[in-house]
């Protein structure tokens, strides 16, 4: 849900910036053309008697059209929630008749797991090897796309999301040929450089954090990076003058006019790039092809170490109870990632 | 210009006096609705199927085996079954302790009591609950033989004959002697290249898959029979699972495995380039190997496995109680698992029959395959499928498996001392299964 509204944020802010820089509060409303754009408030009142406006409706009606959302939320988000709460606090066989309740034995017991919080441990991982480096390239991709004299733009601005469309199961079945260890293509390239070691990119702990890192990587950098574009295109096209008045280098613009201006955006895709990354589950599941992330659980994530709890222990409770911690682990990450992103922005006021 | 008006009123008419008649001829159309995974329901069934019961339409999802059988029992609370599900030996175990989700195959109009001598008993008794409802019907025999290299055995100075091969064998420690020698034949860019961690070539694919030959030799596992719901769990004192666990960890120690996992794609990989000569193979994979390495075609071979024969995986078909179409879907149950059927199946994609009757049947037992250098695979996998004696599948003996391949897997790569891997184990699995 949260990662569409920025795409048609983006749409918006380009069509506008793309036309005519710094001329934005000018333009007239595309909605009423005849509107004087020199009153205001006269239009506005106009609007509210107008029948069959917006405006003119009963307010009630606004549930109506919010229904929708809400509904599903309850069905499918809320119920569930609720349900597994519930169940947390039992010793739940799926199949059992009677599920006896057993208070906060589960989370007593989660506590004290190691392969728990060697779960944590490899989510983070994997969240770090993932997170920074797509950042930096999709920064770096977004600032190529926004060259004017790019050629073909559309067309390399619509080739970025394929990866985001393209099956996770098909991606980590070619992924998985790639880094086979004994005639993997990543292997074979490194023989070729003379490397005298294969890399064993399943059973070794930081090699396979890598190799599935690759993978999210991979889906999610045109993706980010059309974000990038997007706020890069809506830095008033002054600054740039001004920078080149200034003698300012492409990097130094760089550097100094266009990071600073994507400072809410970098905090927005580090946000849902990290509950994205807390939820990382298919790629380590193709990568290991069983649900426990590897022979000394080496890349059990925290979703995969819940399934595992769930369907293959068949411990519905149980796992219902990391379903909790996982939830909790994203709050206090989010409380964070707020709080940084108000010392930002208290920053930009000085 | 007559004629052909002619010609075609004639053949309107026939289009009508068809279109007329057939719908009366076919019975109302069914959907079968079919879970299963891996090779379970062959294509040639499907097709065949369908020539003797057009109206039946077989609907069939396939998925991974842990998956397939994880959305079955939420398929169960749901109430939203298919017509027919499978159900592996090993997660048989399981489900016979849920028997009441299943229908009871003894009664009306099942009433399989008549055709239960007709099938293996051991592999009867994995579609029995532990309250004897019958809720499954055996598919094949996961009989286990070892696959081997002709071509490879001869360069490495080995026997090729597979009389000759099998008698290098008859116990785990011979095989592991052998696996030794072979071995010590390689090249010595062989050797280097394994000994720099690059391609490791070896005897066997995987060292690992021993563990499950010699458990299954034995005449328990990690459960024993109480005749209640959850079975006793004896994983920890049996002493068969420690024995199948140090035979195991001494091939490892032996190293005459290479470091490939089986259905990797460094495996099908493997399989194709001769980097292993032996793969301890039940029926049913050889035609894995058939489809992934078409090119090895009559380099095979198939000799006995050590210790008397062995047996991995087979299915039991099964009639949720939820399901729609129970009297087609036993139609369809009842003619794909008799015998003449198993046969067949056994012929094209040699899974190896469940149905007992067919052990003298000369058809059977006289049945070459080609593909493994015309092996009398009919017989070589009867014999081992005799040997077997009766083996109790526990209820969470899948997960136990897993843990036990993980714990070997620390052993291969190096990570863990076999004892240190044992224990870990046990503990883990106490933790998860009790």
């Amino acid at each position: 849900m949260n990662n569409k509204s920025p795409v048609s944020d983006a749409s918006q802010t380009s069509g506008n910036s793309t036309g005519r820089g710094g001329r934005r509060t000018a333009a007239p409303s595309p909605w009423r053309a005849d509107a004087q754009p020199g009153a205001p408030r006269k239009r506005k009142s106009s609007r509210r008697e107008e029948p069959g406006s917006i405006r003119a409706l009963n307010p009630g009606w606004g549930y109506v059209f919010t229904a929708p959302f809400f509904i599903m939320f309850l069905i499918f988000g809320l119920a569930p929630v609720v349900y597994s709460t519930y169940i947390a606090f039992f010793n739940w066989d799926p199949l059992e008749l009677e599920h006896p309740f057993v208070g906060l034995d589960n989370f007593a017991l989660l506590l004290d797991d190691g392969q728990f919080w060697m779960a944590v441990g490899n989510t983070f991982s994997i969240w770090f090897f993932s997170t920074i480096p797509a950042m930096i390239m999709s920064i770096g991709l977004a600032a190529i796309l926004r060259n004017p004299n790019l050629r073909g733009a559309t067309f390399w601005r619509t080739i970025l999301l394929v990866p985001n469309i393209t099956s996770v199961l098909a991606i980590a079945i070619i992924f998985g040929q790639l880094f086979g260890r004994d005639f993997g293509l990543i292997n074979l390239m490194l023989d070729i450089f003379g490397f005298d070691r294969h890399i064993d990119w399943i059973t070794e702990q930081v090699p396979s954090h890598i190799a599935i890192a690759t993978m999210i990587t991979w889906r999610w950098v045109g993706y980010n990076s059309l974000i990038f574009l997007a706020a890069m295109l809506a830095i008033p096209n002054e600054l740039y003058e001004s920078a080149s008045l200034d003698g300012a280098s492409k990097w130094q613009t760089f550097r100094f006019v266009t990071l600073p201006q994507l400072r809410n955006t970098i905090t927005f895709v580090l946000i849902v790039g990290t509950i994205g990354g807390l939820q990382v589950f298919a790629e380590p599941l193709t990568l290991g092809g069983n649900f426990n992330g590897g022979d000394s659980r080496q890349f059990s994530t925290l979703t995969l170490f819940l399934y595992e709890q769930a369907f293959v222990n068949n411990k519905w409770g149980y796992a219902a109870a990391v379903g909790i911690m996982i939830t909790l682990i994203v709050l206090v990450i989010s409380a964070i990632n707020f709080w940084l992103t108000r010392r930002i922005a208290s920053e930009d006021a000085k | 210009m007559r004629n052909l008006k002619r010609i075609g009123a004639l053949l309107l008419s026939v289009f009508v006096v068809l279109g007329v008649v057939q719908p009366a001829k076919a019975a109302t159309p069914v959907t079968i609705t079919i879970w299963s995974f891996g090779n379970v329901i062959e294509p040639w069934a499907i097709t065949e199927y369908k020539k003797l019961h057009p109206e039946v339409t077989l609907q069939i999802k396939k998925g991974e085996l842990d998956a397939h059988h994880q959305s079955l029992i939420t398929a169960f609370l749901a109430k939203k079954t298919p017509d027919i599900a499978a159900v592996e030996v090993s997660y048989s175990g399981y489900f016979r302790s849920y028997p009441s989700y299943f229908e009871d195959l003894r009664k009306a109009p099942y009433n399989v009591g008549t055709i239960e001598k007709n099938y293996l008993d051991w592999r009867w008794d994995q579609g029995v609950g532990y309250d004897g409802t019958v809720f499954g019907m055996p598919t094949d025999v996961g009989g286990m033989q070892v696959a081997y290299r002709v071509d490879l055995f001869k360069s490495h100075g080995l026997p090729t004959d597979r009389k000759a091969v099998s008698a290098l064998w008859p116990t785990w420690d011979k095989f592991i002697a052998t696996g030794q020698k072979y071995n010590s034949k390689l090249s010595a860019a062989e050797k280097t290249s394994c000994t720099k961690k690059k391609i490791c070539y070896g005897f066997i694919d995987n060292a690992g898959t021993i563990y499950n030959a010699v458990l299954n030799q034995a005449s328990a596992k990690y459960y024993e029979n109480n005749n209640t719901k959850d079975g006793k769990l004896v994983y920890s004192t049996n002493p068969a699972v420690k024995k199948a666990f140090d035979t195991t960890t001494k091939a490892l120690k032996a190293n005459i495995g290479t470091r490939i996992n089986s259905f990797t794609s460094d495996w099908n990989v493997g399989m194709n380039n001769g980097i292993f000569a032996t793969i301890l193979a039940p029926a049913w994979m050889m035609d894995y190997i058939k489809q992934q390495a078409p090119k090895t075609k009559g380099k095979w071979d198939i000799a006995d496995l050590p210790g008397g024969g062995g047996n991995l995986g087979g299915s039991q078909l099964t009639i949720p109680k939820s399901a729609k179409n129970k009297t087609a879907a036993w139609e369809f149950m009842s003619w794909y698992l008799a015998p003449a059927q198993q046969l067949t199946i056994f012929k094209k994609y040699g899974l190896f029959p469940s149905a007992s009757s067919l052990y003298n049947d000369p058809a059977l037992k006289n049945f070459k395959d080609p593909f493994f250098n015309n092996a009398p695979v009919g017989a070589i996998y009867t014999a081992g499928a005799l040997k077997l004696k009766p083996i109790f599948e526990g209820k969470k003996q899948r997960a136990i498996d897993n843990i036990f391949g993980q714990a070997l897997s620390r052993v291969a790569i190096g990570k863990q001392t076999p004892a240190a891997a044992w224990q870990q184990a046990l503990s883990e699995i106490k933790k998860s299964v009790g």
